[in-house]
């Protein structure tokens, strides 16, 4: 137990020293909401558009995608911590220490995951203000993005043990943010794309996020809450098991 | 706590990358005791450390810290060993305190307890005024300092260093080496250190093993390990200028009464078993003689004296430039 609290507490520390890293990150969902949302917000203001959007405006319809991205993005850069620790020499410290090596990757996602998700929940309750979405969701939401928070820190820690050099870490976060994000219906209904790029929203964790998140915020949601819940479930705990067992088998050659 | 004779055990030790960084290395270190590898850059000296911290996996060989082996048994290991690495390990983004707290809890400790190891080890690196100093902000002896505070947190049963004051000014070096002697003074600590300065090797450490590509080549204590190359050199400096008659009939004599002397730009030099016994005789043999010494002095052979007997070059002379450059390397591409 102490190492997965002492662990956890070093993201937070650490997450809590860099000033600037708070700021970005929530800078950059308020610049989505705002340059984009209320733009878009004006220019789909038609009946046509709200049936589309599930009966909301536009605005409404974003948080939870906003939300959603938020948490994903953020806790994917765990693996960024993972190269730096590697760079500097720290992950060498946990790696002779005579702990449990799954715990100690448990313990750090779980402190990445807490940074990440304490990040939606302050966009969240920026929205709240601005939008009309359901308040009372918010707790249900956060079930959502502990599952999310989770299975993108461990994806992102996962790519990280196996990677060298925060260059490299940076084009694979590249090549995946920008096309799961569009893919995941934050931005527009899935059913709206080609039936070929369906394919992918649907295997993209991140839409039974924003899918599950929308359930709750307004109300409408494509897909079963259960199965968003379930799936989710699923994939948290697969890529937090392949997290730890790389990091089980991590060495220094 | 176990007992055991030996706190490590190496045998037929190798390690294969692309060539052998080390090659069937076999040692033992005895409880209490300060070892030291000295060798070059590239010698194999890092991988050997970090093989015996179960950091990595030998080739070949066994390995056992107080008995347990490092590949069946590593948390066994683990548990009692401390180690400071060659480059920093430290959490740069936090404090002093943060680093020694983190460290702390993983092994086990919590709570006043381990508030007062804190202290009391931030103390006896003399950091106490920079606890809550982010790391960033440290000179390299101060990083230095603390990270040997953070490696006795727990208590180790044997601790390693792994080029403690490379890179460090004499006087920060020598802070460091107290504390060292400090350690195996007041806590029976078993040392494991290595290092690529004689000095350091000399001073500190009961044995040495002298390693270079990766095999050890010779190893003992100082004096052992002096005594292979044999002798202390004297020399001697004659007042008026000597014509070849006189040198002739000096060296006559020396060699008569130790052998081995020779006669070097004008400064006569002697082969000596022990310079302290020897310079009285030169004295008494002088002054029967009626020469006129303007000057004497004598040098006992260096580690480095053995080193290029031993390989035929200096331990020096592969430290420049191009192996920073390898270093930075090594440590890009690690994990
Ligand atoms: N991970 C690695 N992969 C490939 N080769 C390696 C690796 N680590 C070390 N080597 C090679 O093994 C040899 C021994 O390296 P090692 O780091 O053990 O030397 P060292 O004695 O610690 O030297 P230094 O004084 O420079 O620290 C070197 O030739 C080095 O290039
Ligand atoms: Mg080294």
């Amino acid at each position: 137990m102490n190492v997965i609290t002492t662990m956890a507490y070093r993201q937070i520390r650490r997450f809590t020293r860099a000033r600037s890293r708070i700021i970005g990150t929530i800078l950059h969902p308020i610049i989505w909401i705002t340059f984009f949302g209320l733009g878009w917000s004006r220019a789909l203001n038609f009946p046509e558009a709200k049936a589309l959007f599930g009966g909301v405006d536009y605005l409404t319809y974003l948080v939870p995608g906003i939300v959603a991205i938020t948490i994903f993005t953020t806790s994917f850069m765990s693996g960024m911590s993972v190269i730096i620790d590697k760079d500097y020499g720290f992950l060498k410290e946990i790696l002779v220490a005579p702990v449990s090596r799954s715990k100690a990757i448990f313990g750090r996602i779980l402190g990445d995951s807490t940074t990440s998700i304490l990040r939606g929940i302050i966009i969240l309750l920026m929205c709240a203000f601005i939008t009309h979405i359901n308040i009372l969701g918010v707790i249900p939401v956060l079930i959502i993005g502990v599952l999310l928070a989770f299975t993108f820190s461990s994806i992102g820690i996962s790519f990280a043990l196996k990677m060298n050099n925060l260059e490299g870490f940076g084009l694979v976060m590249n090549m995946i943010t920008l096309p799961l994000m569009f893919l995941s219906g934050a931005f527009y209904p899935i059913s709206s794309l080609p039936i070929w790029i369906r394919i992918f929203a649907y295997i993209n964790p991140l839409t039974y996020a924003v899918d599950g998140m929308r359930y709750f915020l307004i109300g409408k949601s494509q897909f079963p809450i259960v199965m968003d819940f379930g799936i989710l479930s699923v994939l948290c705990v697969v890529f937090l098991s392949i997290g730890m067992y790389l990091f089980e088998k991590a060495t220094i050659e | 706590m176990k007992k055991y004779k030996y706190a490590i055990e190496v045998k037929n030790l190798t390690k294969k990358f692309e060539t052998f960084a080390v090659n069937d290395v076999s040692f033992k270190i005895k409880k209490g005791e300060i070892f030291a590898f000295l060798g070059p850059n590239g010698a194999g000296k890092t991988t050997t450390i970090n093989m015996i911290t179960t950091l990595l996996r030998p080739t070949s060989g066994s390995i056992k810290v107080a008995g347990y082996d490092t590949v069946k048994h590593p948390n066994d290991v683990r548990n009692i060993i401390g180690i400071v690495f060659q480059d920093s390990t430290l959490d740069r983004e936090l404090t002093a305190y943060e680093n020694l707290y983190i460290h702390g809890r993983i092994y086990g400790y919590r709570g006043d307890d381990l508030k007062n190891r804190i202290n009391s080890m931030l103390k006896f690196v003399e950091l106490e005024n920079h606890a809550n100093k982010v790391v960033k902000t440290f000179s390299g002896g101060m990083k230095r300092r603390l990270e040997i505070a953070r490696s006795l947190i727990h208590n180790p049963e044997i601790l390693f260093l792994d080029e403690p004051t490379i890179g460090l000014d004499p006087q920060t070096r020598s802070h460091i080496w107290e504390y060292i002697e400090r350690m195996k003074k007041e806590y029976n600590m078993t040392i494991f250190l290595t290092t690529h300065y004689m000095e350091e090797a000399e001073s500190l450490a009961d044995r040495i093993a002298i390693i270079d590509n990766g095999k050890i080549i010779a190893i003992g204590t100082v004096d052992e390990l002096k005594s292979m190359i044999g002798n202390d050199m004297i020399y001697l400096k004659f007042a008026n200028n000597l014509d070849s008659e006189c040198v002739k009939n000096i060296l006559n004599i020396l060699n008569e009464h130790f052998g081995n002397s020779n006669i070097i730009n004008g400064i006569f030099e002697i082969r000596v078993k022990n310079a302290n016994e020897s310079i009285p005789k030169i004295f008494e043999i002088a002054l029967k003689n009626s020469w006129k010494i303007l000057e004497v002095s004598y040098r006992k052979p260096t580690l480095n004296d053995v080193f290029i007997h031993l390989t035929g070059k200096s331990i020096r002379e592969r430290g420049g430039n191009f192996d920073m450059k390898k270093i930075f390397a090594k440590r890009r591409g690690m994990l």
